[in-house]
């Protein structure tokens, strides 16, 4: 019977040992050499109110695994590949080393002997807005299947749906922003029939048709003012088309945009000549943190596509007036793309006022699909900008949103490969220097590496919006849409 | 006692019928399984996303299946077995060219015009149809269109992942040089116990000869050269593969008989080079646009290598359209399979 027991004992390991995940990745020619551990989270700043950072080691020929972490006389140990925590473990550490560094100690088995190296994760007392939401999306051209909005809580792992696809009958729906962090003031749009902007205003959902006749399209990029009566938004005709060269992808440019913005009290729509010439094309425009300002991106007009790459846009601000809703004034070249030789996207002001936050790709208006693209960081006090060395990456950095602290933000990047766009958090001191990027921690340490879709514009919010996805579906199905004349 | 005994034989009765009609199935229907597997799918999902299978689903699951193996031979037989869809069609041309006889063999089969070359992805096109629409694309070496509908086929496979999906990105990746994305996929793969070795031998690092030249002839057709294009322009990508590589004749055989099929014959005499590539179906052609032009001469035939029997039989064409006032009833037999049959009687299905 001890015989049979040993048996069954041993076949289970084996089968257990069968079933594991194979994990390794080769290293060779040209291929993804990976770092020692994955996430890369040695030498990483992290807010003090982070959720578990599990990660796994990557050395194919590793074996008995240990990790020690201490601090502040608090130790702890996790043995094997993955090192997985318990929440509560995470935290009381976590606590300890608020203001300072947690020591690690990595230490493994190889066939050319014991491996060992240290490390460290540095505990920022500045904590990050607690909730981010994302679009999960798979790459998909023209079409799109299954798409959901999500939040995730960065204090741990949970997860809810805003918008998804079971509610909304498999509806394509557009990123979820909030207005400087606020989880009472977002929005966010579900396209086709029965579809249009929804606003969330203190947890009140509204379904909203912000389009009129001198309108090309429907809104498209834009942000909500932080007194919540005024939305800023550029109207695009969009067009989805193909590179031939090897490591360039989809391209997405636009034939025509303008400006327009939405009044959310008055339900009416406000157009400005100056803003919809056929000679200019605007895009991408922003609030200033004081409301008082809209930051956009500017191009002359060109013949397309054969002039994509000569489409250049500039960062302009203009004023506005937060009691009439008017935009226009004397514009500001903040920082001039044709000079440049170079393509700005997707302003964001930090909301303490101090940062202008853009993308910087070589040419057009789609950079998640340059892997060019780089951070830049504009110091509004001074009008300095310069790339974020430390952050950026050999592939496509961007749709970054910043926390309603204005010490953090987040960014999706899609270093590795290439591909499929992953949240990354940034700590940005008050001097503008800024810290290794970690990437948002999963339960599942292999997580990514399954992951299949990207996690598009990743906006953080300092509570969770006071919604979720069967409130979405109802608003969708049983609301009528707001028309804005 | 005795009832125990009854429902014990009945449980065993039914075990073994629902055994004997997996096996049933299993034997009957071996390309659906074998198409769920590579979407990474139970029997019982694929049933639920596609439906029971049918004698027309299993073939066109067995040409995708096939086709995604190269098994070239075994395309054409299940082909052969196809009640004129334009999956078949597609499938029918795709083994063709691969054997370097697209045009000799073109209008031997039903042609569904263009449709039959290259299958249209768009929002009203069926999953299944985009998730084959890459092989063309792939066969004629053209990565951005293989990867983009291997995307596609994936967003919409029921599990959103798949093997057949995943090896085809991997390769893309691989010959565009791509190591960084390429490994992703396979080091999706390596989880899998049936695409392991296939995923392991992959590996730059572990490319054997035969390998690392067949990476090699696929990257010497890809264009060098940066073009902006929209997602369907079929033609244009082809005149691109051929500035890259002038001896890509499955390009041009692709370009020339999509020029064809769409009656577009000016579109064929600029992109037609005799030296280049020759079948029956391009002397065919050439006759009704040197005929139209005033251009039946020793010179013009000597040129484009046009033989005389085939002269003869365009002019033997002519006369019975002629005698019959453009009636096809005496010309289906003899002419049936000709370029001029198609040209004049080939009508486009309004569904398209």
């Amino acid at each position: 019977m001890k015989n049979s027991n040993a048996i069954i004992l041993l076949l289970s390991l084996l089968l257990l040992s069968c079933s594991r995940a194979y994990d390794v990745r080769p290293s060779g020619e040209g291929t993804f050499r990976p770092a020692a551990v994955f996430p890369d989270y040695r030498e990483v700043t992290v807010p003090c109110n982070i959720a578990p950072l599990n990660f796994y080691y990557t050395d194919a020929g590793g074996s008995r695994f240990v990790t020690r972490f201490s601090c502040d006389g608090l130790s702890y140990t996790l043995r094997g590949r993955d090192a997985v925590w318990k929440e509560k473990a995470w935290k009381k550490l976590l606590e300890a080393a608020k203001g300072s560094d947690i020591q690690v100690v990595s230490s493994y088995r190889t066939a050319s002997g014991p491996v060992s190296f240290q490390w460290s994760v540095h505990v920022s007392a500045d904590p990050i807005d607690g909730y981010l939401t994302y679009r999960l999306i798979e790459p998909g051209f023209e079409v799109w299947d299954d798409l959901e909005i999500l939040e995730r809580n960065l204090e741990n792992f949970d997860t809810r749906a805003i918008s998804d696809w079971r509610n909304t009958g498999n509806k394509c729906m557009n990123c979820h922003i909030h207005s400087q962090g606020r989880g009472d003031l977002s929005m966010f749009y579900i396209r086709g029939e029965g579809g249009g902007a929804i606003l969330n205003r203190g947890g009140a959902l509204r379904k909203l048709t912000l389009r009129d006749s001198a309108m090309i399209s429907s809104t498209v990029y834009g942000e909500i003012h932080p007194g919540g009566r005024w939305g800023v938004f550029s109207t695009n005709k969009i067009i989805p088309a193909m590179h031939s060269a090897a490591f360039k992808r989809m391209e997405v440019y636009d034939s025509a945009s303008d400006l327009c913005v939405a009044d959310f009290d008055g339900n009416r729509m406000l157009t400005f000549p100056a803003y919809a010439r056929e000679d200019v094309f605007e895009t991408f425009p922003v609030f200033s943190a004081d409301g008082n300002s809209v930051y956009y991106c500017a191009s002359g007009a060109a013949r397309l596509p054969v002039g994509l790459e000569q489409m250049r846009y500039s960062l302009v601000r203009v004023p506005f007036d937060p009691e009439t809703g008017e935009l226009g004034g004397p514009a500001d070249t903040l920082w001039s793309g044709p000079a440049h030789h170079a393509s700005v996207c997707h302003p964001k002001a930090s909301p303490d006022g101090r940062w202008l936050l853009f993308t910087v790709a070589g040419y057009g208006t789609f950079p998640i699909n340059h892997r060019e693209c780089d951070l830049y960081l504009m110091d509004l006090a001074t009008g300095e900008a310069f790339p974020l060395d430390e952050v950026n990456s050999d592939k496509s950095d961007t749709y970054h949103s910043w926390s309603s602290s204005s010490k953090w933000f987040v960014f999706a990047s899609k270093r590795g490969d290439g591909l499929y766009g992953k949240p990354y958090f940034i700590h940005v001191a008050p001097d503008g220097s800024t810290t290794k990027p970690f990437l948002l921690p999963q339960r599942d340490p292999h997580f990514y590496d399954n992951m299949l879709r990207s996690f598009n514009v990743p906006d953080l919010g300092d509570a969770p919006v006071g919604f979720d996805a069967v409130e979405t579906g109802r608003i969708l199905r049983d609301v009528p849409s707001e028309q804005f004349d | 006692m005795k009832a125990r005994r009854i429902i014990g034989i009945a449980i065993a009765v039914l075990a073994l019928a629902a055994g004997a009609s997996q096996v049933w199935f299993f034997l009957r229907y071996p390309y659906f399984r074998r198409y769920a597997a590579m979407n990474g799918v139970s029997l019982r999902q694929a049933r639920k996303a596609w439906g029971h299978p049918s004698d027309i689903s299993e073939v066109a699951m067995g040409l995708a299946v096939e086709a995604s193996l190269e098994n070239w031979d075994a395309v054409e037989a299940l082909a052969a077995e196809d009640r004129k869809s334009e999956l078949g069609t597609y499938y029918y041309n795709l083994s063709n060219a691969v054997k370097g006889q697209l045009p000799d063999r073109l209008l031997d089969y039903y042609q569904p015009f263009e449709r039959g070359l290259f299958l249209p992805v768009g929002e009203k096109t069926q999953p299944f149809v985009i998730a084959c629409a890459g092989d063309v694309w792939w066969t004629l070496g053209y990565m951005p269109l293989a990867e983009r509908d291997a995307m596609l086929g994936m967003l919409f496979s029921p599990a959103h992942t798949g093997s057949r999906y995943l090896r085809r990105l991997a390769e893309t990746n691989l010959v565009k040089g791509d190591y960084e994305a390429a490994s992703k996929y396979l080091g999706m793969l390596l989880n899998s116990r049936a695409d392991r070795k296939w995923a392991q031998e992959r590996f730059p690092d572990a490319w054997n000869p035969e390998y690392r030249r067949r990476i090699e002839d696929m990257r010497a057709l890809m264009p060098q050269f940066d073009m902006v294009h929209g997602m369907d322009q079929a033609q244009l990508v082809l005149r691109m593969l051929l500035t890259a590589n002038s001896s890509n004749r499955m390009a041009l055989d692709y370009l020339l008989c999509n020029d064809l099929l769409t009656k577009d014959i000016d579109a064929f005499v600029a992109d037609y080079n005799p030296s280049l590539t020759d079948s029956h179906l391009y002397d065919e052609a050439m006759l009704i646009f040197l005929a139209a032009k005033g251009g039946v001469n020793r010179e013009n035939l000597e040129h484009y290598h046009i033989p005389a029997g085939t002269l003869e039989r365009f002019n033997r064409f002519v006369l019975i359209y002629k005698q019959d006032g453009g009636a096809m009833k005496n010309l289906t037999e003899e002419f049936g399979k000709s370029y001029w049959y198609y040209f004049y009687f080939a009508q486009r299905n309004e569904k398209q």
